[in-house]
Order: C-alpha cells, then sequence, then structure tokens
C-alpha cells in the first residue's frame, strides 16, 4: 500500500531536475500546450460550484435573507444572533464534543488496535471486518445504531443477562447524544485503525528488533518507535477527522429524526442546525444559516493550521 | 501467539533448536498487547458479524419474533418481508436512479478529473504547483458552506429536483478530491515512458491518452470505486435538491421507508428486510473488491 516512490529519492530528483532545465525543449513546450485545456474543465466546474459558492455564503452571512426576495444588510446582526442562541450553543459543544471526545475515543481506540493488529493472525480479515461500516451508507449505519438501543432491543438485554435490570433510555433525549457519540467512534475506529495499520506496516521491522535488544517495554515501543515513524500520518489522521467530524450529519439526521422531522435540537451539532435554519423553520433563515456555515470553515481553517504546524515540528525522516 | 524468549532474536537463532521464526515481523509484545488488545480486536469484530447477522435473521422474522428470539433462525423463515418490503417502499424507481447518477457521476468525475491531475503532476508549468494546492483547499470546505448559493443557483437554472441537476452537483464536488487523489497518483508513475513515447513521436495528447491513461488505470478504477460509494449512500445533497417521490434516490427511499414503518406501528421485520436489499449489494461488492476500497480509501494518507 505504501510502496509509492519515495519523493526525494536521487534518480526522480534528477529527472525533475532534467525537465526543469529543458522546459524550453520543444518537447516540454508542447507538452506546456495541454496545460490549460486540460486543467480548464475541472478548474472552471471547481470554481463555479465550490469557490464562488463559498464566497457567496461568506456575503449571505453578512444578510438577512429568506432564500428568495431582497437581500438586507445586517452586517454582524447573523453572528450576533448566533451567540445569543441557545440551540446554537449546545450545538456548537456537541461539534466540539464530536472532535475532540469522540475524536480522542478514536483514536486512542484506534492506536491500541493497531499495536494489537500488528502481532494478530487473520490481520487483513479483521481489518475487512472492522472497516466494512464505513462502506455502508450513514442512514443505515444509524437505522442499526438505533435498533440496538431500543427498549427491548440488543444492548438491554446483553446487559439483563448481566445483571443490570434499570437501563438508562437510551433514546430519550438525555442520552441520545451519547448513544450517538458511541456509535461514531464504532464506526471511525474502524477507518483510523486501517490508515493507522498501513503506517505502521512501513515501519521496518528491524526498528523493532533493535528496540527488542535494549529491552524496551511495550509502552516505550509505542512511545519511542512506533508514534514517532508514524507522526506525519497521524498528523494527516488529525487534519482527516476534523474535516469530517465538523460536517457530520446524516448519522445524527437519521438516527433521531426518523419522524419525518429533524431530531431534538438537544443532539444538534452545528450541521443540523445549518440545516435546520434553512431548510426547516417557517420563514427560512439563510443568514444565520450561512454564518454558522462560515463558523464551521473557520473551526476547519484553525485545526488544519495548528495541527499541520505540529506535525510539521515534531516529525521524523526516516 | 508465538512464545519466543527474551534474548535471543529470531533471525540469529542456529537452527534445529526448534525456534523456527514465524512470519515476517517479529511477533513480540507484552501480555496486555497480545491477550488485552487482542480481544479488543476480536470484540470489534465480533460485534460487526453480529450486527449483520442479527439484521440478516431480523429481516426473515415477525416483529414478536425479533424482540422475543432475536438470536433464533426464524420459525417461519418469512420471504414475504421482502415482496412486502419492495412494494411499501419506492426501492424499485429509486435504485434505477441512483443508479443513473452514481454511474453517471463516477464517469463524468474521472473524465473531468484525470486529465486535469495529469498535466499538474507531469507538465511543468509555472502554476502547476499553486493549483494543486488550490484544489486541495476544497477538500476542507463542508458542504453547509456550499448548499444555499448552489440551491439558488440551481433553482435559477430548473436544475432542483432534477436528477441531471444532482448529478452535476456530485460531479462538481467530487472534482477537488479526485484531482488531489490522482495528482498524487499520476506523480508516482514513472517518467521515462513518457520519454519514451515523446522519442517515438507520439503527441503529447496521445501519450496522455494511449501510454499514461492505460498505466495509471489501477489509482482511477479506485478513483471510480471510492466516487460510487461516496454517492450511492449521500443524503445531505439528495435530502436537499431532490423532492419529488418520483426522483428519490436510495437514501431517500430508505429515509422515507422508515418513517412510513414507524406510522404503521412499525413491522420490524418488512423494516430490515427493506435495509437489507439496500446493504446486500454493497456487501457482495464489498467482499468482491474489499481489499481495493479499503486501500483505496485510506491510500491518500499514508503516502
Amino acid at each position: 500500500m505504501a510502496s509509492t516512490v519515495v519523493p526525494g529519492s536521487p534518480a526522480r530528483t534528477a529527472r525533475r531536475s532534467v525537465l526543469v532545465a529543458g522546459s524550453s525543449s520543444p518537447l516540454a513546450r508542447r507538452r506546456g500546450r495541454l496545460f490549460w485545456p486540460l486543467v480548464a474543465p475541472a478548474l472552471v466546474l471547481y470554481l463555479v460550484f465550490y469557490i464562488a459558492p463559498t464566497a457567496a455564503t461568506a456575503w449571505i452571512s453578512l444578510n438577512k435573507w429568506a432564500g428568495a426576495g431582497p437581500m438586507q444588510f445586517a452586517g454582524w446582526g447573523n453572528y450576533r444572533r448566533l451567540l445569543l442562541d441557545p440551540t446554537f450553543h449546545s450545538s456548537f459543544v456537541n461539534t466540539l464534543w464530536i472532535l475532540f471526545g469522540v475524536g480522542g475515543a478514536t483514536f486512542l481506540l484506534s492506536f491500541l488496535l493497531t499495536m494489537v493488529l500488528r502481532h494478530l493472525a487473520g490481520r487483513k480479515a479483521l481489518r475487512s471486518i472492522i472497516f466494512f461500516p464505513n462502506v455502508v451508507s450513514g442512514v443505515v449505519i444509524s437505522i442499526l445504531w438505533g435498533f440496538l438501543f431500543q427498549t427491548d432491543g440488543l444492548v438491554n438485554s446483553l446487559l439483563g443477562a448481566l445483571g443490570v435490570d434499570n437501563p438508562p433510555a437510551w433514546l430519550a433525549e438525555d442520552h441520545l447524544f451519547l448513544v450517538i457519540m458511541a456509535g461514531l467512534v464504532w464506526v471511525q475506529t474502524g477507518f483510523y485503525t486501517t490508515i493507522l495499520m498501513a503506517a505502521v506496516d512501513r515501519i521496518p521491522p528491524d526498528l523493532y528488533e533493535d528496540a527488542e535488544l535494549v529491552g524496551v517495554n511495550a509502552w516505550q515501543r509505542f512511545r519511542y518507535v512506533t508514534l514517532p515513524l508514524m507522526w506525519d500520518v497521524v498528523g494527516v489522521c488529525a487534519v482527516l477527522w476534523s474535516i469530517s467530524s465538523i460536517k457530520i450529519f446524516e448519522f445524527i439526521y437519521a438516527l433521531a429524526g426518523a419522524a419525518g422531522q429533524l431530531p431534538s435540537t438537544k443532539v444538534w451539532n452545528m450541521a443540523v442546525y445549518a440545516y435546520g435554519e434553512a431548510f426547516s423553520s417557517g420563514v427560512p433563515r439563510y443568514g444565520t444559516s450561512a454564518a454558522t456555515a462560515m463558523v464551521m470553515l473557520a473551526m476547519v481553517a484553525v485545526l488544519v493550521v495548528l495541527i499541520r504546524r505540529v506535525v510539521r515540528r515534531d516529525s521524523v525522516e526516516y | 501467539m508465538s512464545v519466543t524468549t527474551r534474548t535471543v532474536p529470531g533471525r540469529v537463532r542456529p537452527a534445529g533448536t526448534g525456534g523456527r521464526r514465524r512470519g515476517r515481523r517479529s511477533r513480540r509484545g507484552g501480555w496486555i498487547e497480545r491477550f488485552g488488545g487482542g480481544g479488543l480486536v476480536w470484540a470489534l469484530a465480533l460485534f460487526n458479524i453480529a450486527v449483520a447477522v442479527w439484521m440478516l435473521l431480523a429481516s426473515l422474522k415477525s416483529t414478536r419474533e425479533i424482540f422475543a428470539r432475536p438470536w433464533a433462525l426464524p420459525a417461519h423463515w418469512l420471504w414475504s418481508n421482502y415482496t412486502s418490503a419492495w412494494e411499501a417502499s419506492n426501492f424499485g424507481p429509486a435504485f434505477l436512479n441512483t443508479l443513473f447518477v452514481v454511474a453517471g457521476t463516477a464517469l463524468s468525475t474521472i473524465a473531468l478529473s484525470a486529465p486535469a491531475a495529469y498535466v499538474l503532476s507531469r507538465v511543468t508549468h509555472r502554476l502547476s504547483g499553486a493549483l494543486t494546492v488550490f484544489f486541495a483547499v476544497g477538500l476542507g470546505i463542508p458542504a453547509q458552506a456550499i448548499t444555499l448559493p448552489l440551491f439558488v443557483l440551481m433553482n435559477q437554472l430548473g436544475l432542483v429536483d432534477s436528477l441531471p441537476g444532482l448529478w452535476l452537483l456530485y460531479t462538481a464536488t467530487s472534482v477537488p478530491f479526485t484531482v488531489f487523489f490522482l495528482t498524487g497518483f499520476f506523480g508516482s508513475l514513472p517518467g521515462a515512458l513518457e520519454e519514451a513515447a515523446a522519442l517515438d513521436g507520439a503527441s503529447p495528447w496521445r501519450t496522455f491518452w494511449q501510454i499514461m491513461m492505460p498505466v495509471a488505470r489501477s489509482g482511477i478504477v479506485t478513483a471510480l470505486i471510492l466516487n460510487i460509494i461516496q454517492h450511492w449512500g449521500e443524503t445531505l445533497f439528495a435530502l436537499i435538491f431532490l423532492q419529488s417521490e418520483q426522483n428519490q434516490t436510495l437514501s431517500l427511499a430508505l429515509l422515507g421507508f422508515l418513517q412510513r414503518m414507524q406510522y404503521n406501528d412499525g413491522d420490524w421485520g418488512v423494516l430490515f428486510a427493506g435495509v437489507c436489499t439496500v446493504v446486500l449489494p454493497v456487501l457482495v461488492c464489498y467482499v468482491w473488491l474489499g481489499r481495493r476500497i479499503i486501500e483505496g480509501m485510506t491510500l491518500g494518507s499514508v503516502k
């Protein structure tokens, strides 16, 4: 999986420099003529459907607008509204819970599983099994997950067998978000374990043998061999998680909002909030919805910059 | 697990002492790693299998039996659950709609992204670096940040509640990731082929189309598969941009079906038959293409 050409290998660098040096050769010039015709279609689509809408969303977030009719400039009004809205507060807190709570649990579990899978027989088969929930659509996963926690569902019958007689009402408002977070950990662990496994497989085995000779214990081996050598991949995982966790939508929507409407506001995250403001309130509030999206975008940007900074400082070449 | 002694590393152990080295990598680990953690992996894997088996069993039972005897084989195999589900849901048309949109999206995404990725990674141009980064920025933009203007735009174009409209949206929103993914892939291919083709007098276009595309086939197929998986269950855009029942995709049909089942006081057997109908094709593909899917979905991060 990771057996691609090492970017800095001498042969490749040399070839690159030949190409650069010969960039005025007829061959390079003829290939250069291919540049715009091949890039342009993708670029135009990207600009029209991605970059321009992002800019437009930034503009809408400064206006009061119902999606049709005249816009009314509101300045920072929408953002101030978000600051005062208790539903936005809980959505923001829930988003942070998913980002750090679910993220922390997922990464901890994934590290543990990765360490174990290194030694285990049948690791490829196990990997396929724990990865599978990622392939199934979020709606299906959330139907199944919700079912496990029904009053007379599997989780309670299991707890009953263990002697717990009064299990909490899992799907009631108070516990529902906990159930959602557990479900996210379940699905995401499979994904990140798979990535980390690939990173660990890249580490030359003799490093472990050296560590063995020095007589390290399991924790030291993880802390001083494994972790530093897969640090850059851990960074990529953290970036992926930041980007994907903030916009989690369908799992929450389908798990709790099954009766044809949005779930209780207690389990909303910012993605559900942005959807609710625009598409499910009486008069659509595009302004606050757009402002929420901008807050999400800003969070992603800050997190990605921070993570890259931390990772770049500590990454090890080998 | 192999039991090894602490002092003698496997590879210098003299032959004939019975210490055959098992496997390629060192398999030592503390007992916590080996037993505690091993248990955890197995628990997770068994849990996934249990959920799948339970779902299959439930799809063939009556509601009462699902709750009364969750793990028993069905007393009566209610295959009729599947026909009821098919009739009560909108799966037939939804299946065709999804097939049309997903297949169209995958093909047009590749048709647009592969050429762009090729020139960005292999043709020296002063903008190629900057444009590659520019495409990558799109990966960090959450869908929520583009939906509202897109809704207004699509509305004006008359493309709300239309499958071609959804196809256009899916294609456009797949471009950043696919370009990013394929740029990395083309970048890792050897350059000698192109030089040889050029020396033989092939035009740059022909070099791309007849030499590089076939060589990059595995990367392109992976990108196709990823795209299909991603859109097969896509919900947010479908929910916003499709309205009428005849245009529903599978995930919308499933949501509608779920709601109807709840109003009808829950015939859960039929509900699970519906869920199985949606999941089984994916499961079959997964068994068939599993490694490729897994490695594709995680490849970009490890390189």
